[in-house]
């Protein structure tokens, strides 16, 4: 038997387990600390492991099933957060040299509501800088290799999340999505990855990037533990003022409810050209599967949807801009030294803590917010950002779940895009639009090409109808052979 | 306005980021690249339509009572700081 976790293993599994005391949670958090001693070096999954802190949490949850504290289902659960996840006491970097070594004063929304509920954090995964990337290569620290082929990117910009899920070196993962940043690199690491509806989780605590469209979302190997962590950290929450009530836990048994009697409704007008022909037989596949399985499959059209990537490439850099004016070197994180006045400590501290994506969007938004550009580029893409949301109306009005690709292409190469980052922000064309729409997407593993890459396919559905993503992802695994497959570096020797 | 180094210069400073000088020919074009792109919106008829700064739970603010909470966290926050003076931050001369 492989060593450390197993692959047949899920958060679900784990949970029972522990909160039957068939196994302890040190137990569990030992066998997910040695699988990543072997494999996160090679992988670079992780910016922050502390082993020991790892083990007396897991300790203290199985002080407090002793006690007869009765826990959620995530009790004694290894879980990854991406490191723009604020920790108390626990580095978090944003994958930036603007906050090496910060140590921030408290907990995010989502890592109280997960300690409570009992689970043990892994640490915290490696990120694209202030989650700007869909590679993980603009990490200031180091880039994330994808564990399906090491020479390829696992996506981003949650890529260490992504990447240590499937690598098994943790069950399950937080991530945070602004244009596609769980979808993408689930869909590229082949797991589960839920970019939850707009206000479906409090963003208390997780460093702003866009904050009209980032929201934190999970990533899982299979479809009931996405809704399970999904179910953990959902709902109001008065730090973060568009958090919604609405926002409520997804029943297991829901979950399995099959697909009888939906409607789905495939967009050909935006998945057009320029789609890898793998990625397109594989969308007709599950259609058809879909279809066996009761749902009527039928056509919608987002007309708009083309002008996503143009629409999110203006308003995402103007929120940036004024949400990333924090980091000027005062309360925390880097400053720039030698600097004899204020302006110029701002400046250096800013332009040598921010690496080159960061600034590039930070320059972007600022000249799209400034006098005389406003009109033209800002309040127009605000503008064109209500036609896609009408799109994705009208076409929720007739279907219950719109189904299409994550990604146009399987994972690419690391170095590939890296100096072209118009093509880089293209590979986000199918997943942006759900963000400028608001709607809940779940990109989830849809097969292998033949090179042994994995594909993922998303669907996108009606606010805070998260229940009916997981349905329909969950029909496709029951019938998918590759359910629960894992990467060569996760099987037997693994190092 | 074309972008050219003097826009990235001015925006910069707005920006308050220092960007290199040998950095300045790189931004421009990549600017520029991005700019061309998003020009296709220009294509697009807006005329009547409201503009969609937040979706759905965004667009209302909830209230809640004002109530004071004890937040005890202040020798952490200071123990960030890049420049401490006793329970300041210390920053260069600023006139």
């Amino acid at each position: 038997m492989t060593p450390g976790a197993r692959a047949d293993e899920t958060a679900e599994s784990i949970g029972r387990e522990v909160a039957s005391r068939k196994r302890s949670a040190v137990e569990v958090a030992r066998s997910y600390l040695e699988r990543a001693d072997r494999s996160a070096k090679r992988l670079s999954t992780y910016l922050h492991r502390d082993a020991e802190r790892t083990l007396a949490d897991a300790a203290s949850v199985d002080a407090r099933i002793a006690s007869g504290e009765t826990l959620g289902p995530l009790a004694g659960v290894p879980i990854a957060l991406k490191d723009n996840l604020c920790t108390r006491g626990i580095p978090t970097t944003c994958g930036s040299r603007i906050l090496e070594g910060y140590l921030p004063p408290y907990d995010a929304h989502v890592v109280e509501r997960l300690r409570e509920a009992g689970a043990v954090f892994t640490g915290k995964t490696n990120c694209d800088e202030f989650a700007m990337g869909s590679s993980t290569e603009n990490s200031a620290y180091f880039p994330t290799r994808n564990p399906w082929d090491l020479e390829r990117v696992p996506g981003g910009s949650s890529g260490g999340s992504a990447a240590t899920v499937a690598a098994l070196e943790a069950p399950v993962a937080l991530g945070s999505d602004t244009g596609g940043s769980v979808r993408q690199p689930a869909a590229f690491c082949g797991v589960f990855g839920l970019k939850p509806t707009y206000g479906a989780v409090s963003r208390y605590g997780l460093v702003a990037f866009a904050s009209s469209l980032d929201q934190i979302g999970p990533f899982a190997r299979t479809a009931r533990d996405a809704a399970l962590l999904y179910n953990a950290i959902c709902g109001r929450d008065e730090r973060d003022m568009t958090s919604r009530a609405e926002a409520v836990p997804v029943p297991l048994e829901e979950v399995e409810r099959g697909v009888k009697g939906m409607k789905l409704g495939i967009p050909r007008d935006l998945i057009g050209e320029g789609v890898d022909p793998e990625i397109l037989a594989s969308l007709d596949r599950v259609a058809k599967a879909l279809a066996d399985e009761g749902a009527e499959v039928l056509d919608v059209t987002l007309p708009h949807a083309r002008y996503s990537i143009a629409t999110y490439y203006l308003i995402a850099p103007a929120e940036a801009s004024s949400n990333l004016a924090r980091y000027d070197g005062v309360r925390y994180g880097f400053r720039a030294k030698n600097e004899t006045d204020l302006q110029g400590m701002y400046a250096a501290t800013r332009g040598k803590g921010f690496g080159r994506e960061v600034r590039r969007r930070i320059l972007l938004g600022t000249y799209a917010l400034s006098a005389g550009y406003y009109d033209a580029y800002y309040l127009r893409a605000m503008k064109v950002r209500t036609l896609i949301r009408k799109d994705f109306d009208e076409a929720l009005a007739r279907a219950d779940a719109i189904l299409l690709p994550t990604t146009p292409t399987p994972p690419f190469k690391i170095g590939e895009k890296v100096d072209d980052p118009l093509a880089m922000y293209l590979n986000d064309v199918f997943s942006v639009p759900a963000s400028l729409a608001g709607a809940p997407a779940l990109s989830f593993p849809a097969g292998m090409t033949r090179s042994a890459l994995p594909i993922g396919l998303q669907l996108v559905g009606r606010p805070f109808d998260e229940a009916k993503l997981f349905r329909i992802a969950r029909t496709w695994e029951r019938r998918n052979p590759d359910a629960l497959r894992v990467p060569p570096i996760a099987v037997g020797g693994g190092g | 306005m074309p972008i050219d180094a003097k826009v990235v210069h001015d925006v910069a400073a707005l920006s308050r980021l220092r960007v290199d000088p040998s950095d300045e020919a790189r931004f421009v074009t990549e600017l520029k690249s991005i700019l061309s792109y998003v020009e296709q919106l220009q294509a697009l008829d807006v005329s009547g339509i409201e503009p969609t700064s937040q979706v759905g739970a965004g667009t209302v603010t909830p209230l809640r009572e004002d109530q004071v909470k004890p937040c005890d966290v202040r020798e952490e926050a200071l123990a960030q700081a890049p420049d401490r003076d006793g329970d300041y931050f210390r920053v260069p001369q600023v006139v």
